[in-house]
């Protein structure tokens, strides 16, 4: 089961966290321990960490020789850090970042941080097509894409019906003028960032 | 939504734009008090309850603590529009716990009772939202119910969520969902579910056309298979037929091939899935399981370019490996693993030598034979020294599960010689390792002794209590062992900086067996006592305490120092510690007695052995398991122990959930609790075993499906059951034990059945096989016929035929239950004989226990006479010989025949029946060399002759 996606940048700042079993600390307490463990692995490391160091805050895993799990991959200036148990295939996992990130770029047009820093509603309902509750609910890019998209247009629907002087209704997705131009980190996402 | 707030979209600029952490949290202090003040205030409408609630929400995700909000958020829900309802499934998401804060929060605010109503109001209407028939509405119910998850949910939700996933009227992605959801419910609450009914109706979900509801699907059955094997073994069939149809024949949606790999999450999900099911024993199953678990392997040893592309297939590489593992270490197909592997763990990408060495492990902690593995010792030791910590840890689990006596002493020498440079958190794990191998491997007691204190002076701090409690234990136990062991501690004693942990090793070996070496050069009890006695200023009391009583001991054997120790006792007396001050007190008077007092003596008597114990070590390293969590399907150790769990497991499982003491007890982890679990274990072997297999499936019942079935077992071919939508035909074939039977299925409807599955259930397996010659297809078009060949074999006598089940969906999930025409006579051959032959066999197996007779009413045909040719028809297609002119009286038959198993051989067997047309009565009478079969002859053939 995947317990945690959590999104944080290379300074540390969360930029989406998502826990699916409760915690027993702030979740900005584990974020920083996460980060801690993370950020200091240089790059040409496996995307695999075995840190017992979270049981204080996600409660002991039992079973025998049972472990939490940290699967990573670093894209630019963000992780993308998930959290799961021995149940879960860690190159699975780390296929689930890389669908979680095209379809993040899919609905965004060249996904950018800010992105995530201003439509993180967005992110969540993206997020939440792919897993619901700690498992895998899709891993088709199209699939996902198109229910983002469904969901979309009802809620733009609903906007609509609610507000009928408003003008565009442009909701979620695409990125409004006045805000700063995008940093393009993902550019070369598919091309030169490799599984690290 | 976000760019239609403006206000939102200024908080969130204000924030980023805040240069220090005090500004960040004073702007949103503000923002907090602003909301507080105006949900207070209330006569908000839709738009700004969102408005507030996103902000609140983007607080939280900054990881502050937010306290309030989630009232207004619950009213949102009940809200008809859409856009306001999300924004509450995603302030439910964005926290686990937020229902509990709710909760939290109006216990301070609320009533008791009005908490409860509030709570049902939540779930009222997440209901309403289920049973709408907006999709979009019922997706989001479902989310918020998969991401709150609480127990009232389970129990007032889990109907309606089965109900949307099974429903034929559910789109695909509403079928996704809630199949999670419930798997979520089934996991909080797995009480309120149903598994074991719903089970075939859920398998049959994993034909699902659309391959990600059968990822869903088949996430929810690996969780409740687990905890429901027997109802839910259907599934082994289906995921084995899945795979093959993916992996071999290419039938899936091009959209579910992620960089060119097919549907890779589905693959390591049904091959995970297999990994929890027992290897099986059907031979097609096997057989078309292997051709599978091949094609993968071959298939991947061509790595490609991609990195995404290699990645999705070594996870499917590395599970079927492990699931090839998991059904036979001995086949071909793990010597080509062993090969992969062995590539892996050199490789160059980081991941595949940690997957590698891993996987390494599960085959080292399965196989019977670790050569293959020893081939690869020096590359996984040199893994130890590894760049990457991910990679080090699971080399040390590979060589903690590969270490047996021939080079155990190998791997303990490496690993020690590691431990000194080890990463600090690695260093507890790999000391109880050491531990454990050292004193399961040792080759010789000297090697035992030499390497654990070893241990102790290389890795004090990380040496916990149950590693030195355990070298006395052994010290005590074993005589040859103590004077070596008291020299060898004293030694370790000798260097200046020495562990606490070793002083407490040494004050006891040396009370108890210092006086063994006492005579030898350089070991004189002055000499011990002036060593151990300059460590004690540096210890704590516990310890100081130990090394008391070791001074009392030496009062007894050793007279020559007793002024000193005395002097000791004395200084003690003073001290603050209470403990320690009381033995100094009494040992100082038990000292002092005058020589010729026997007290001393018997107090200070020889350690009794202790009584032989389970190590505590290996209880603390393996821990229980959760109930409904996955669980794993092997630990790290050898191969006993990996049988060992095995067995506990499946056979603690069914008490399981009536034995809570049971977790509670183990929890501590402690040795004793362990014994007691083991023990427990062992206890429930005799009725869980009576409690195995499965039950038998209920028949299905109608006005003429004994009659078919009677008609089938004397003849070769015919209908066996018949409805509107389905029809199912028979034709047979035996020869000698073996038989074959043709059965085929008629869709009389215009519509495909779908989600066809056919098993068979054989209540004594010992006696009677029946098996599918290949796995059937799953779809039954419209108005056609599918043959399928099953496969049976007779091995000693049996009773009750084999049942079939058929299940299929046309609309309706539906269930068929008909026994098969597959009866112990079916086996037999008749034989010819002349009379006086026949005469003399049936003398010679006389009469009872080695007969059966039984007289029953028969009915005239319509001319009021005996149906002779009915009867010779029953009785020859029971496969007897008639054989005429042996009985004077024309209407009564003789038969012969003989019976063929493949275990118990043949067994003869002859018959006689004699009707009576004005009694209208009959006599049968079967005599045969087994009593068994006599009375199981006699009983098919009477049933037959009575059926009308």
């Amino acid at each position: 089961m995947i317990h945690a996606v959590l999104i944080f940048n290379t300074s540390g700042i969360p930029r989406l966290t998502k826990f699916y079993t409760p915690l027993h600390q702030s979740s900005q307490t584990v974020v920083q321990k996460i980060f801690s463990l993370i950020s200091v692995r240089p790059q040409g490391l496996c995307n695999f960490l075995d840190a017992p160091e979270l049981e204080a805050f996600l409660g002991p895993k039992d079973g025998s020789n049972e472990r939490w799990r940290v699967v990573y991959r670093n894209y630019a200036t963000l992780y993308f850090v998930f959290v799961v148990d021995g149940a879960e295939s860690e190159l699975g996992i780390l296929d689930l970042i890389q669908v979680f990130v095209e379809a993040l770029d899919r609905s965004f047009q060249n996904v950018c941080e800010l992105d995530l820093v201003f439509h993180f509603d967005e992110v969540h309902h993206i997020l939440a097509e792919i897993i619901q509750g700690g498992l895998v609910l899709e891993t088709n890019v199209e699939e996902i894409n198109s229910s983002v998209k469904s969901a979309l247009k009802a809620r733009k629907d609903s906007f609509v019906s609610s507000n009928p002087l408003a003008l565009g209704g442009s909701v979620g997705g695409s990125r409004n003028g006045g805000l700063p131009t995008p940093l393009n980190w993902l550019t070369d996402r598919l091309t030169g960032v490799s599984g690290r | 939504m976000a760019a239609n707030m403006r206000g939102l979209t200024q908080f969130i600029a204000d924030i980023r734009g805040a240069r220090v952490r005090e500004l960040e949290e004073k702007r949103i202090n503000k923002e907090m008090a602003n909301i507080r003040k105006k949900f207070k205030d209330g006569n908000l409408d839709g738009y700004q309850k969102k408005k507030y609630v996103a902000k609140i929400i983007f607080t939280y995700i900054l990881g502050y603590k937010v306290d309030i909000g989630h009232l207004e958020a619950v009213n949102l829900i009940s809200s008809s529009k859409y856009s306001e309802k999300q924004i509450v499934c995603l302030s439910f998401t964005g926290d686990g716990n937020s229902l509990a804060l709710v909760q939290g929060y109006l216990a301070v605010t609320l009533l008791m009772h009005e908490n409860s109503d509030f709570l049902r109001l939540v779930v009222n209407s997440i209901r309403k939202d289920l049973d709408e028939n907006n999709e979009v509405h019922n997706c989001l119910a479902l989310h918020a119910i998969a991401n709150v998850g609480s127990s009232e949910m389970a129990e007032a939700l889990a109907e309606d969520v089965h109900r949307l996933l099974i429903s034929p009227t559910s789109m695909t992605f509403v079928k996704k969902k809630a199949a999670l959801t419930l798997l979520r419910l089934y996991r909080k609450r797995p009480e309120v579910i149903p598994a074991v009914e719903w089970a075939l109706r859920l398998v049959s979900l994993m034909d699902d056309q659309d391959l990600g509801v059968v990822l869903c699907v088949t996430s929810l059955i690996t969780a409740l298979a687990q905890d429901h094997p027997d109802a839910f073994a259907v599934c082994y069939t289906k995921a084995v037929d899945r795979l093959h149809r993916i992996g071999i024949e290419h039938e899936y949606s091009g959209i579910y091939t992620y960089y060119k790999v097919p549907a890779p999450w589905l693959q390591v999900k049904l091959l995970r899935l297999l990994q929890y099911y027992p290897p099986t024993e059907d031979m097609t199953l096997k057989n078309v399981l292997n051709e599978t678990l091949q094609t993968i392997m071959t298939s991947s040893a061509e790595p490609s370019r991609n990195v995404q592309h290699n990645n999705a297939q070594n996870a499917v590489l590395f599970e079927a490996i492990s699931l090839a593992i998991h059904l036979d270490t001995r086949s071909p197909l793990v010597d080509t693993a062993a090969v992969l592997l062995a590539r892996f763990i050199s490789s160059k990408e980081t991941n595949v030598r940690y997957l590698g060495l891993d996987t390494m492990a599960h085959l080292a902690a399965r196989s019977e034979t670790l050569d293959p593995l020893k081939k690869h010792q020096g590359t996984i030791i040199l893994s130890l020294r590894d760049k990457d910590i991910s990679v080090r840890r699971r080399a040390l689990d590979l060589l903690y599960s590969m270490c047996d006596v021939d080079n155990s002493e190998l791997i303990v020498g490496e690993l020690l010689r590691y431990l000194k440079v080890a990463d600090y958190v690695l260093r507890e794990e790999m000391v109880l390792k050491i531990a454990i191998l050292t004193e399961k491997y040792a080759s010789s007691y000297k090697w035992y002794v030499d390497t654990i204190l070893q241990l102790i002076s290389a890795a004090g701090d990380h040496v916990g209590e149950e590693v030195w409690y355990r070298v006395v234990q052994i010290v005590t136990n074993t005589e040859d062992l103590q004077a070596y062991a008291a020299r060898v501690v004293f030694e370790y004693l000798k260097t200046p900086s020495v562990h606490e942990s070793l002083v407490k090793v040494g004050g006891y070996i040396l009370g108890e067996y210092g006086h063994l070496i006492a005579n030898e050069p350089g070991y004189s009890p002055i000499e011990q006592f002036q060593v151990l006695h300059s460590k004690s200023q540096f210890c704590v009391a516990p310890t100081r305490s130990i090394l008391l009583s070791t001074y009392i001991k030496w009062v007894n054997v050793f007279p020559e120092i007793k002024p000193q120790l005395i002097n000791i006792f004395e200084r003690y007396r003073h001290v603050l510690d209470a403990e320690l001050q009381q033995r100094a007190c009494e040992y100082y008077a038990l000292a002092c007695l005058p020589d010729d007092n026997e007290m001393l003596q018997n107090v200070c008597e020889e350690m009794p052995p202790f009584p032989p114990r389970v190590s505590g070590l290996t209880s603390r390293l393996n821990r229980k398991m959760t109930d409904t969590e996955d669980k794993r399907t092997w630990i790290h150790g050898g191969r006993e122990i990996n049988l060992e769990q095995q067995q506990m497991t499946t056979l603690v499982r069914p008490k399981q959930a009536e034995l809570p003491v049971n977790d509670s007890a183990t929890a501590s982890g402690t040795a004793d609790s362990a014994v007691l679990n083991a023990l427990a274990g062992l206890d429930l072997t005799v009725p869980s075993e009576a409690g195995e297999s499965a039950p038998a499936p209920r028949l299905t019942v109608g006005p003429s499906i004994d009659k078919w079935y009677q008609k089938l077992t004397y003849s070769a071919e015919g209908v066996l059951y018949e409805d509107v939508q389905i029809q199912i035909g028979i034709k047979s074939r035996f020869q000698g034990y073996l038989g074959q039977l043709a059965i085929y299925f008629g869709n009389k409807v215009s519509a495909p059945l779908t989600s066809f599955t056919s098993t068979i259930y054989v209540s004594d397996s010992a006696a009677l096989s029946a098996t599918f010659a290949k796995i059937p297809a799953n779809v039954l078009a419209p108005r056609t016929q599918s043959q399928q060949l099953l496969q049976v074999e007779c091995k000693k006598v049996f009773t009750c035929p084999p049942i079939l089940t058929v299940s299929f969906l046309a609309g309706a999930y539906q269930s068929i239950s008909i026994r098969l025409p597959v009866i112990v006579t079916k086996f037999s051959e008749g034989v010819k004989f002349g009379q006086a032959d026949f005469f003399e066999r049936w003398k010679l197996i006389g009469g009872f226990p080695r007969e059966a007779q039984v007289v029953f009413p028969i009915s005239l045909d319509a001319a009021g006479h005996i149906d002779l040719p009915h009867n010779r028809r029953i009785v020859s297609g029971n496969h007897f010989e008639i054989l005429d002119g042996i009985d004077p009286n024309p209407s009564n038959i003789v038969g012969a025949a003989v019976l063929h198993t493949s275990v118990e051989g043949k067994v003869g067997c002859l018959l006689r029946l004699e009707p009576n047309r004005e009694a209208k009565l009959c006599r049968l009478t079967v005599r045969s060399t087994s009593e068994e079969v006599a009375t199981a002859v006699q009983r098919l053939v009477e049933t037959a002759l009575r059926m009308e």
